[in-house]
């Protein structure tokens, strides 16, 4: 059977370039960030100034080679710069640093890895950060994205509100553990109510930034939500690692204890993240839904109903090839007869069908989200991956407690000793994305018979060029990373 | 190649951690040939490139290091958190190994791309279909032989499929007694054959001739969906290499009664339903304001003829719906309405057993509806029916569901035909010594191979007849052996009132043997089954918004069409 992959070839973003020779100045402007950055970074972790300075110069002038043409606002710069930091921080300190001090056997030794984890944060926070704001900007200024455009009203509402409902689901958490008086000592009022009150401030203010940096990259749920994991992970390392004890008067601490004893706030600012992308996703999709694709004149020949029942269809369909081999997994450990236990069981074979059944939920609202997030193969493994991962957190360590009748078990702990399910999370992403793309594919087959179609499928697909590997990058190291390194 | 280089050299980054260098190149080089192929060999910038396999990196050291490799030596997989911390070296040359396979396999892109030249992507050349399987007819085996070609045939554009419809719906036909009786709105049976279909081509004409020996079909495109051809008319010519006849059947008038068929309204189409029900409240209307009760009498009376399940289902919707309707007419009394199905049998339901039938008729008889049997239609004029026993019903509306005959078309055809009309086909549905040739539904004459009995023609037979025609044009495009067709029917439903119905459902693996249902339960499977087979989500929920409505509504009497006069009945006014 013959297909027409030019049809569906992804489509690089377009960049027409205002004014000539962009890339001297981007190497000046991150070479000059990245020295700054280094300079920061000699302050906080103790790094020699000029090595560091040294360090940062060659940073930045590596960033801008390699992503001056990625980095088209300050949303996908700060993406590009958070996958660079992290990169960064794998290939400097925790490997070449070590083979020069120590040799090859130094590295990716635990005590090695801990002792780098200051780095890490600066990396992300000096580095990272800046290095892709600053070039995002830069970027911003200088090309004008050919198709999304850009409603400010939209991104400050549909971000605020994700912000608002995020920030509501993070807050059972704080008040659990009674952080709400230490965030309202931030306003000099040790109360339960202020705290509450500054969080919930704190939290729309983050959800409608979100709105204003990545409206024009997010394209559908699935990767809105990706894009909300990785600004929940960066806001970890921005607030209660940084921009709390700076207020409140404190040194900085970037250790890897510090880290650790703050792992239930990573937690909780993933599952904020993840929850502010995807009703940021959802408000923005109503928006365009209920102002433009609702008229008539910008009706579709295939209606949005027909794509989501597919979607669901295949997505359930996919999760059984998943689902089966988180089976092996949860077969392994042990875990069928807990997971029995959701519905009052305690046989193995009642835990295998909750376990299909789950799988099968969990399948179609990947199908759901995820459905014309990747240009081929590679890439739909990789957001199956990410979304494997992102219901390790949902699952085991937030829903699971709570359902059986306990509270939230965001420790270091609860998540050393969920670790064999990550394997097993992992391993049902990347198989239903990859079941979920074959029948997608076989979908899309169909469709570039009628050239209409096709066109809408080239349109609506997210194109090569987006922020996203930064994001699998990002997302999938310190997602798999921290809860083995911290505990 | 590229990804096999690319796999290659970066795996040396791989033997650093791994304890055996043989077993990182072999692993590095299939990797790199596996990310290659994965992400298509797709030029992109080197950031995306090493980011993404960089990312890939993390979950290969989970699969790979912490899983596969200690089970593969014989040991648990080291997932716990402290083997997980002793696997972190190997964590961080997975990592590398990514960032260098991704650099390595966008250079080697890069250099392979510009090698040959610019010049060296040739367009490809324009796809040209070389099958043209045409389907004559719109109606259940029509559309589901489209549907069916379509999923068999994939995106294979070496074949176009052309459906040629006299409507631009299908219509939902076991529903249509609820139009007549004002439950459902019309448009929510039907569902218009373009969005239901997703790469047949969909040409709305009257077929008006077939060469079998030029493979052509002639088509009048005179804009409307009846009638007869005239001189005026645009005609549009089809090539076939194969083609399907799915032209259904029409309604029949024995010879014999040429008044009936002047008086009678017809029961198979959207228009006749839609007829009926505003000729329902055309009478009552005018029945409200007559004086004289003989005549009202006459206007309320509404006969039936045909017992079958057309007959039976419309007489049990109309007399539903007349007598609810009262309510909104207060000169009427219930007395006044009568609703009289004659039936040359002595049972009405003959499709089903005699036990639901007896069941029916009782049911049907306590709601109001009369009943003669073994008796039938003689004469008829323009405000009374005579039967063959000699009774005389005064009555201005006569419907007619008591006989259909094979599409007359096929009349014209030098093909085998039963005694009905029907295209006699072979046991794989096709028109014997006609190549390419393939009838189904209530066109075709097809016999059980086992029992030696025709197939029924009913939908359920012609949707299941339409699997196995596409199924076997399928096998002659590719060369291979036709399939015969076998079906064994799963059952029939028929609803005879307000929420009651009668049901026979064939046991699955046991031959002859059946269970039944009546009342309630049999209603509610009946509207469960025949939602669920409705075409189309929209149409679907459409059709339970109009149920749920007429649970706390009553049912609509606003008259949409005037009907005094004959020429409504070819359809001109619809």
């Amino acid at each position: 059977m013959e297909t027409s992959s030019e049809i569906l070839a992804p489509a690089n973003i377009e960049i027409q370039p205002l004014v000539g020779t962009p890339l001297v100045i981007a190497i000046i402007i991150c070479i000059f960030t990245g020295v700054i950055g280094g300079a920061a970074c000699s302050a906080v972790v103790t790094v020699s100034l000029p090595a560091s300075l040294m360090l940062g110069g060659i940073y930045g002038l590596v960033f801008a080679v390699l992503s001056h043409r990625r980095s088209v606002s300050p949303g996908a710069g700060l993406i590009w710069g958070l996958g660079f930091a992290l990169l960064l921080w794998l290939v400097v300190p925790a490997g070449v640093v070590h083979v020069i001090a120590e040799g090859m056997s130094a590295i990716g030794r635990v005590d090695s890895l801990r002792a780098q984890f200051p780095q890490l944060v600066a990396y992300v926070l000096l580095f990272g950060m800046p290095l892709g704001m600053v070039l995002g900007i830069w970027g911003g200024l200088r090309v004008r994205p050919t198709q999304s455009t850009f409603s400010f009203r939209r991104a400050l509402v549909a971000g605020g509100l994700a912000g608002c409902f995020g920030g509501w689901v993070f807050g059972r958490w704080m008040d659990k553990v009674d952080l709400f008086p230490v965030i309202g000592g931030l306003v000099n009022s040790h109360t339960r109510v202020s705290g509450l009150a500054v969080h919930s401030l704190v939290a729309m203010v983050i959800g409608a930034s979100f709105g204003l940096l990545f409206q024009s990259d997010i394209r559908g749920y699935g990767s809105s939500l990706g894009w909300g994991v990785t600004y929940g992970i960066l806001w970890w390392f921005l607030g209660p690692m940084t921009i709390l004890p700076l207020l409140e008067g404190r040194p900085l601490d970037w250790s890897y204890q510090h880290g650790g004893a703050l792992f239930g706030s990573f937690v909780g600012h993933i599952v904020y993240g993840l929850i502010v992308g995807l009703i940021y996703a959802v408000a923005d999709r109503f928006w365009v839904g209920f102002f433009t694709d609702s008229d008539p004149i910008n009706r579709e020949p295939e209606g949005p109903g027909a794509r989501t029942m597919y979607s669901l269809g295949w997505g359930a369909a996919a999760s059984l090839a998943g689902g089966l081999l988180f089976s092996i997994v949860m077969l392994a450990t042990g875990a069928l007869p807990r997971v029995a236990r959701l519905v009052g069981g305690t046989s193995p074979l009642l835990g295998f069908v909750v376990h299909l059944v789950i799988s099968a939920i969990i399948g179609m609202s990947y199908g759901l989200l995820f459905r014309r997030e990747a240009p081929d193969k590679g890439s739909g493994v990789a957001w199956g991956l990410l979304y494997g991962l992102v219901w390790w957190f949902l699952g085991p360590l937030t829903l699971y407690p709570v359902l059986l009748g306990g509270s939230l078990t965001w420790t270091t702990q609860a998540a050393g000793l969920a670790l064999p399910s990550l394997i097993g999370h992992l391993m049902y992403g990347a198989a239903t994305a990859l079941a979920f793309l074959v029948l997608e594919r076989r979908h899309d087959e169909w469709v570039r018979l009628d050239p209409r179609l096709a066109a809408r499928e080239v349109r609506l697909r997210r194109p090569i060029g987006t922020p996203a590997p930064a994001i699998w990058l990002f997302v999938l190291g310190l997602g798999v990373l921290l809860p083995i390194l911290l505990g | 190649m590229i990804g096999l280089l690319s796999g290659f050299v970066s795996s040396f980054v791989l033997a650093t951690t791994l304890e055996s260098i043989p077993v990182a190149v072999l692993l590095g080089s299939v990797i790199g040939i596996a990310y290659v192929v994965a992400f298509r060999n797709i030029q992109r910038l080197y950031i995306d490139s090493v980011m993404t396999a960089a990312a890939l990196g993390i979950p290969l050291w989970a699969f790979v290091s912490v899983v596969l490799f200690p089970v593969i030596s014989g040991q648990p997989p080291q997932w716990t958190a402290e083997g997980m911390r002793t696997m972190l070296p190997q964590l961080i040359a997975w990592v590398w190994y990514g960032a260098v396979l991704g650099l390595a396999a966008e250079t080697l892109c890069r250099i392979t791309a510009s090698w040959p030249g610019p010049d060296s992507i040739l367009p490809k050349s324009p796809r040209v279909p070389t099958e043209q399987i045409v389907i004559l007819g719109g109606g259940f085996a029509g559309m589901a032989t489209a549907e069916r070609l379509e999923r068999v045939f994939g995106a294979n554009h070496k074949v176009t499929f052309t459906l040629v419809s006299d409507t631009n719906a299908l219509l939902f036909t076991p529903m249509l007694a609820e139009v007549a009786g004002s439950s459902l709105e019309p448009n929510h049976i039907s569902s218009p054959l373009r969005t239901s279909l997703r790469r047949t081509q969909v040409v709305r004409g009257r077929v008006v001739g077939i060469d079998l020996e030029k493979h052509r079909v002639f088509l009048a495109m005179n804009g409307r969906s009846r009638g007869p051809s005239t001189p005026g008319d645009v005609t549009h010519e089809l090539l076939f290499d194969h083609l399907v006849l799915a032209l259904g059947s029409v309604t029949n008038y024995p010879s014999a009664m040429q008044n009936v068929k002047e008086f009678a309204l017809d029961f198979k189409t959207l228009p006749d339903a839609m007829r009926i029900r505003n000729r329902v409240i055309d009478m009552f209307e005018r029945a409200d304001r007559e004086s004289d009760p003989g005549r009202r009498h006459e206007l309320l009376t509404f006969v039936i003829a045909g017992g079958g399940f057309a007959g039976v289902e419309l007489a049990g919707a109309l007399n539903d719906f007349a007598r609810g309707i009262l309510a909104d007419f207060l000169n009427l009394r219930a007395a006044d309405v009568r609703v009289i199905l004659v039936h040359t049998r002595d049972r009405i339901l003959p499709e089903l057993s005699e036990k639901l039938g007896r069941y029916a008729l009782e049911r049907m008889t306590g709601r109001g509806v009369t009943f003669k049997l073994n008796d039938r239609l003689a004469d008829a004029c323009a405000d009374a029916v005579v039967l063959e026993s000699g009774e005389e019903i005064r009555t201005q509306t006569l419907v007619w569901t008591a006989g259909t005959v094979p599409n007359p078309l096929l009349r014209l055809l030098p093909i085998n035909r039963d005694k009905r009309g029907a295209v006699i086909v072979d046991s794989t549905l096709a028109v014997p010594g006609h190549q390419g040739l393939w009838a189904l539904g209530d066109c075709a004459a097809c016999r059980d191979g086992k029992t030696g009995r025709p197939f029924p023609p009913t939908a359920q037979f012609a949707m299941r007849e339409a699997r196995a025609v596409a199924h076997n044009i399928h096998a002659s495009f590719n060369g291979k052996e036709l399939k015969p067709f076998r079906f064994r029917s799963r059952g029939a439903l028929c609803v005879i009132g307000h929420h009651t119905a009668c049901a026979e459902l064939t046991v699955p693996f046991v031959r002859e043997k059946a269970v039944q249902f009546s009342g309630l339960f049999a209603w509610l499977m009946w509207r469960g089954i025949y939602l669920s087979k409705l075409p189309g989500l929209d149409r679907k929920v459409r059709v339970l918004t109009d149920w749920v409505i007429e649970l706390f509504f009553p049912r609509d009497i606003v008259q949409t069409i005037e009907l005094h006069d004959r020429g409504a009945h070819d359809g001109n006014l619809i």
